[in-house]
């Protein structure tokens, strides 16, 4: 049974560290799941969620550490984008997981995942393009 | 036949050497300059430089309806990604990937690879098929594990031995396909008298191997020790006195 409050954040760089303190501060169930223990410093101190160090392809980690078949929402994020797309598909059609939200460098990879129910991309290159658009139009005005 | 072989080192380079004839159309992709330029000099095949997981590299490679995608990336995940992009936007036929991870074998084909390949558990398997029943008993999976051909050697001890097929109650989701006796080989029949040392190839579903192997490998003592079923009467009395005491 899945728990709508419960965030589990693959990959904790910026973005990730970032996702896993907002989900906290607002009350929910965060855990965090990374290779690297350094990884975890970019948390907050106030950081109230469970730090899972290890390998996230690793379906016992999942499985045995974050519980991943109760979670409401998964956000993938790590550095790489293979690892992005394979976790979307476990997250999807292993876990049937409500939500997960995942990060592709590569738009080509984003095709790849239409179709998967309930799963969303996004792409840091199409939202920086996107600002870049709105910068130059402001300073036309 | 249009194969695609993208990355690997001395597998790519062996299985180049395989499938490098008249018949075929080979299409090699590698990450690693170094690989590509000796696969180049060695094998006297093209190779396109780059990683198999991008869509502009497969494009420029032309694997677009290639009969057979062989990724061997040294991560699984990079395989995974390598198969999924020429299945998915290339339409090739058949993705066949290179595991490390044994466990990894049954996800990446629930995940939609055709083909998943992992050493360990070929190797697994083989020792599992070596070690079984004295090494009389083989098991080999086709069409992606779905059907599986049991070979078994018959040892007097089996009770099967020196039965008809028709008597022996033979499960039914599995068919003798041949019995090979002195080296002549027997497409059976149901009045056919099995003997032993004879050897039974038998198909049937991947769900039915262990009941079928465990039918096969039954011995003679287990099924004299066997109680025999109540009969009839002794069954219709129980049932009578269950339903006195309810009432």
């Amino acid at each position: 049974m899945a728990n709508k409050n419960k965030t589990i954040v693959i990959g904790v760089g910026r973005l990730g560290s970032g996702i896993a303190n907002r989900a906290a501060a607002k009350g929910q169930d965060v855990i965090v799941v990374d290779p690297n223990p350094k990884a975890f410093y970019g948390l907050d101190d106030t950081f109230s969620g469970f730090k899972v160090n290890a390998d996230s392809t690793d379906m016992f980690a999942l499985e045995e550490h974050c519980d991943i078949k109760t979670a409401g929402q998964v956000v993938i994020v790590t550095g790489d984008d293979n690892v992005n797309l394979f976790l979307a598909y476990v997250c999807s059609l292993v876990y049937a997981v409500p939500r997960t939200i995942v990060r592709f460098d590569d738009p080509d990879k984003g095709a790849l995942v239409e179709g998967l129910q309930n799963v969303k991309a996004i792409y840091p290159f199409d939202l920086t393009l996107v600002k870049y658009n709105e910068i130059e139009q402001d300073e036309r005005k | 036949m249009h194969i695609v072989i993208a990355n690997g080192d001395s597998d790519a380079a062996y299985i180049i050497d395989m499938f490098n004839t008249k018949e075929n159309r080979l299409t090699v992709i590698n990450g690693s300059e170094a690989v590509a330029q000796t696969l180049m000099e060695r094998k006297h095949v093209a190779v396109t430089i780059g990683d198999p997981w991008h869509n502009a590299i497969l494009e420029a490679a032309r694997v677009y309806d290639a009969d057979i995608f062989i990724s061997l990336c040294k991560r699984d995940t990079d395989n995974f990604a390598s198969c999924l992009m020429a299945k998915r936007n290339f339409h090739v036929k058949k993705c066949i990937c290179a595991v490390s991870n044994p466990a990894n074998v049954d996800l990446y084909k629930k995940l939609g690879i055709d083909v998943v390949i992992s050493s360990t558990y070929l190797l697994a398997k083989s020792i599992k098929n070596e070690s079984n029943a004295e090494s009389l008993i083989k098991s080999l999976s086709l069409d992606n594990e779905k059907i599986v051909m049991i070979e078994a050697t018959l040892l007097p001890k089996y009770w099967i031995c020196d039965q008809a097929i028709k008597d022996m109650g033979f499960p039914k989701n599995a068919s003798i396909a041949y019995v090979v006796r002195n080296y002549n080989f027997i497409i059976p029949n149901g009045d056919l008298v099995l003997r032993p040392m004879d050897t039974l190839v038998v198909a049937c579903a991947k769900e039915n191997e262990v009941e079928i192997l465990r039918f096969l490998k039954r011995q003679k003592s287990m099924v004299e020790e066997k109680p025999e079923e109540p009969a009839a009467e002794v069954k219709e009395e129980k049932k009578s006195r269950r339903r006195k005491k309810q009432d």
